[in-house]
């Protein structure tokens, strides 16, 4: 492995490192490595207190270079869909609706993604309407600040008075459905009405 | 009297095991390697940034404004701070915030044509780091790749070759260590990423099932190209689906040896080219696939240009 991997030996190369910066070299190497392999350790859930623990000391420079990432792209399993479906109430009376992301508006592709994102990690956030009152409760304390802030950038932006959201999770068929020309419907999940009011938090 | 023999040939075995460990990870790490790799590396990581910050600026309000989607405070209040610093977050003017993005963005493309690149590499791993940090919301794994890569930038010798900086500097560039610590950072970060990645898949029973691609297929959201005529051939999302998982959950030890590494890297190719067609996630495959190419021979042979016939010819003469 490590033979394979040798440059070449074929051109000038500078002089190999002394042995004391080759240590000093070594020891930030470790410690980079440690604040890259530990965070997916760490989390999202499940993950272990003992993760946890470890990371403590690594966190100045987990989030001074922004390494506290989880890898678990499309897992455990890739999920349904989501989208936040808004309607505005302008103060002339005029209703204005929308979705977030617009495939038909969010480009280039990059926008769309980073847009398509709110509802995604939103919806990880909001349990489904049939969980328990005391979950849906407990989650809203979790999930309703993003809301606000979604609709206060909506009322800003569109200059409106009242706004209501809702997040749409939308039906994923199986491949027996999709043969067979059936689908479901999608879900919604109100996500709050909010009016517009000057924004106090920076 | 023996045993004070087996004794001292006990030491003389952990110490010598100590020593193979030592010149093996010297081996590793400091073995000094030519930047042309790098170089290559750096043109298209700064490319892809600069793409970044220009589409950050399309909705610059949205993403870092005082009006944003995710306002400062709350972002404050979710993140580890202090640690997740950024430089948005005093910005509160709409002049201050379009000045900072485009501060990253001329970075970024300082980066990418090597002006001035230690520097340059600096600034825009300072305005990815604050981008990402103040609009947690709109991130993705594209980001996550890109920032794998910035770090390793700033330590190799990445303006040494291919860059405006080797034009004005005329230094001959030569093989060196910090260029090895840099694509081996970026190696070993990409091991460790597939590895995550693949571990967090088999917490799910769709990957076992062999379904989970029909999952990606069938996302409205996502589809950019209609592959459900799959729904016809579940053996094929079968294999696909765990191809994907197997692929992943080894790459950290098959990408290593001479024999495995070729498939690996073509079935990378595969894998993200298809992603970024299939899911219209091309910035992602193809960041995950700059990636990948720190795997490449850190000499490029087929590549080699006329500058790097004279070093070799140089050096046997």
């Amino acid at each position: 492995m490590i033979q394979e991997q040798q440059p070449s030996n074929d051109q000038p190369s500078r002089q190999q490192w002394p042995l004391a910066v080759r240590l000093f070299a070594s020891v930030v190497i470790l410690i980079y490595l440690l604040a890259v392999a530990i965070p997916p350790l760490a989390g999202p859930p499940p993950a272990s207190e003992l993760a946890s623990v470890i990371l403590q000391p690594f966190r100045p420079l987990v989030g001074a270079f922004s390494l506290s990432h989880g890898y678990r792209f499309f897992a455990p399993n890739p999920g349904p869909g989501h989208s936040i479906r808004w309607t505005i109430q302008t103060a002339r009376g005029n209703t204005l609706k929308g979705v977030i992301p617009d495939a038909k508006t969010d480009w280039p592709r990059l926008l769309y993604h980073r847009r398509f994102m709110i509802p995604e990690k939103i919806a990880a956030l909001v349990p489904p309407p049939l969980a328990p009152a005391e979950i849906r409760r407990e989650a809203t304390r979790d999930w309703q600040p993003f809301a606000e802030d979604i609709a206060t950038h909506l009322l800003v932006k569109h200059e409106g008075q009242e706004v209501t959201l809702e997040l749409i999770e939308h039906y994923l068929p199986d491949t027996f459905e999709l043969k067979e020309g059936r689908a479901g419907d999608d879900l919604t999940i109100p996500l709050g009405s909010y009016e517009w009011r000057e924004r106090t938090s920076q | 009297m023996k045993r004070n023999s087996d004794e001292n040939k006990s030491c003389q075995e952990s110490l010598s095991w100590f020593a193979s460990w030592w010149r093996a990870w010297t081996i590793f790490w400091f073995t000094p390697s030519n930047p042309l790799l790098l170089g290559v590396l750096r043109i298209l990581v700064g490319g892809l940034l600069a793409w970044s910050n220009f589409v950050w600026l399309l909705d610059q309000e949205g993403f870092f404004g005082l009006s944003s989607w995710q306002s400062a405070g709350n972002v404050w209040r979710l993140n580890d701070q202090p640690w997740h610093w950024s430089w948005y977050f005093p910005a509160q003017t709409v002049l201050a915030t379009n000045s900072l993005t485009a501060v990253s963005l001329l970075a970024a493309i300082s980066l990418s044509v090597g002006f001035i690149t230690r520097p340059a590499a600096c600034i825009a791993l300072a305005g990815y780091v604050s981008a990402v940090n103040r609009a947690p919301l709109n991130t993705f794994g594209f980001d996550d790749v890109l920032g794998i890569m910035l770090v390793p930038l700033i330590i190799g010798a990445a303006g040494a070759r291919l860059s405006v900086d080797s034009i004005f500097w005329k230094k001959q560039p030569v093989p060196n260590p910090e260029t090895t610590i840099a694509l081996r950072l970026i190696q070993v970060h990409l091991c460790v990423l597939y590895f995550f990645s693949g571990c967090g898949k088999l917490l799910g029973a769709s990957w076992w099932e062999g379904t989970a691609l029909w999952g990606a297929v069938a996302n409205i959201q996502y589809r950019t190209i209609d592959l459900t005529f799959l729904a016809w051939h579940p053996l094929l999302i079968n294999a696909l689906t765990l191809g994907t998982l197997f692929w992943e959950v080894s790459y950290a030890a098959l990408i290593w040896p001479r024999l495995t590494r070729p498939l690996v890297l073509a079935v990378a190719v595969f894998v993200h080219l298809g992603i970024g067609l299939t899911m219209g996630m091309m910035e992602f495959g193809i960041a995950m696939l700059i990636a990948n190419m720190a795997f490449l021979p850190p000499h490029l042979n087929t590549f080699q240009t006329h500058q790097d016939s004279e070093l070799a010819t140089g050096q046997n003469s």
